[in-house]
């Protein structure tokens, strides 16, 4: 089973909106790209026979969610985005060693013995007005939201 | 002989690297990311310094490689004038296509991850002093033209992205055949441990710096400005020396390298 916990910042994203002035200002982006967002997306395997996957879910926020400046949506099974931009799923393709590190901790000095996997990601929402926004977030992704020696990238429509 | 060491927003090692040039019998001047990017043509040659460019915001040197100065240094390469990109800035260069400058971006300095014995004992951000091992021909790169291949130069390192990773299989035989391999890590004999702490960010194949095939422009993980005079040496470095402030350190080596390239270029 998997727990799947979006999290986004509550105060001004800085890191979304330099990606975005880059996209507009330098790279042509300016006439289609209207508007960009950031998410994290923590993918926590645990094991099928939690009883309550919601309540452990939030015990799982408490550690990998400050509260003080961000928000979360926990869900089980498949993440569900809101329409009016294009999902675009960045992640490592090499060892990501912020998710080695959230296990350990989750597991070995947090008890949460029933967690088996961790995987990290970021989702960027692109709202696009282009006539083909999959190959505009495509194009995206490529020239700047990856480098691909190291990063995989996909569209979640 | 007057060089540009260009800064960009979050840049924080323009001074020092320009005392180090200046150390070296290069003038110059630290030339801001939003100047027209067309001044740059007047310069003779470019270095790019470390810091966090951008607050390494989506990766480290991905924005700053957008800016249209990037442009102008991309034509500069082309006409032979020499770049040397230090930390963030080699970042930087390999983020713009610039190194290894085969066509694309042919590579990415990961997190660092620091092996032992097999085991992933460390990661991340890492300050250390470190040996690197000279491994291309003299004259070879504009950043170690004085250099003799084996030269070992003692300099420090801070960075937490500094791992040289691929996914083209090839790429490290085409590096290594065409001498585009400029620096290692080494242990203090000049002997290269694929294991930390010689190699000490998990870089393929202990690499610490690359040129481009035409060798004018050099990238570097450590900090040749920070071992520029004798006084910023380790204590317990024999070469340590804080009664004549002038004194060179190791580093400079890569500053009179760069002095010397423009000199013979001309």
């Amino acid at each position: 089973m998997k727990i799947k916990l979006r999290v986004w910042l509550k105060i001004p994203d800085a890191e979304a909106a330099t990606v975005k002035n880059t996209l507009r200002r330098r790279m042509g982006y300016e006439s289609v790209l209207e508007d960009l967002g950031r998410e994290r997306l923590w993918s926590i395997d645990v094991d099928d026979g939690v009883d309550d996957p919601m309540d452990l879910a939030r015990r799982l926020a408490r550690d990998l969610v400050n509260e003080n400046k961000e928000s979360y949506r926990a869900s089980v099974g498949s993440v569900e985005f809101e329409g009016g931009y294009v999902p675009v799923r960045v992640g490592l393709h090499i060892e990501d060693g912020e998710a080695v590190s959230a296990l350990k901790r989750l597991r070995d000095r947090l008890g949460f013995e029933m967690v088996r996997g961790v995987e990290r990601s970021v989702v960027w929402k692109l709202a696009l007005s282009s006539p083909d926004p999959q190959r505009t977030a495509e194009e995206i992704a490529e020239g700047l939201l990856i480098n691909p020696h190291k990063d995989f990238y996909e569209i979640m429509t | 002989m007057k060089i540009a060491v260009v800064q960009f927003p979050g840049t924080n090692c323009e001074h020092e690297t320009l005392v180090a040039a200046r150390s070296a019998g290069l003038s110059g001047e630290i030339f801001r990311w939003n100047r027209p990017a067309e001044e740059l043509s007047s310069f003779d040659g470019y270095i790019i310094p470390g810091g966090f460019s951008y607050q390494d915001r989506l990766r480290a040197g991905a924005i700053a490689s957008k800016e249209p100065v990037m442009d102008a240094l991309r034509e500069e390469a082309e006409e032979g004038k020499p770049i040397i990109g230090i930390c963030n800035g080699f970042q930087i260069l390999v983020e713009a296509g610039l190194l290894p400058g085969l066509g694309g971006v042919d590579a990415a300095l990961a997190s660092n991850v620091m092996v032992s014995k097999g085991e992933i004992v460390r990661r991340g951000f890492y300050c250390a002093w470190t040996t690197l091992r000279h491994e291309a021909p003299p004259r070879r790169c504009s950043g170690s033209f004085l250099l003799e291949v084996g030269e070992l130069v003692r300099m420090p390192l801070a960075h937490a992205e500094g791992n040289l990773v691929t996914v083209d299989p090839d790429l490290m035989a085409r590096l290594n055949e065409d001498h585009q391999v400029v620096f290692r890590y080494c242990n203090e004999a000049g002997e290269v441990d694929p294991e930390y702490p010689v190699n000490i960010n998990g870089s393929l194949e202990n690499v610490a710096g690359i040129c481009n095939p035409e060798g004018n422009v050099l990238g570097m993980m450590p900090h040749p400005e920070r071992s520029s005079f004798a006084w910023q040496l380790q204590p317990t470095d024999p070469g340590k020396s804080v009664g004549d402030m002038e004194a060179p350190g190791p580093g400079r080596r890569i500053f009179e390298s760069m002095k010397r390239y423009i000199e013979v270029r001309r």
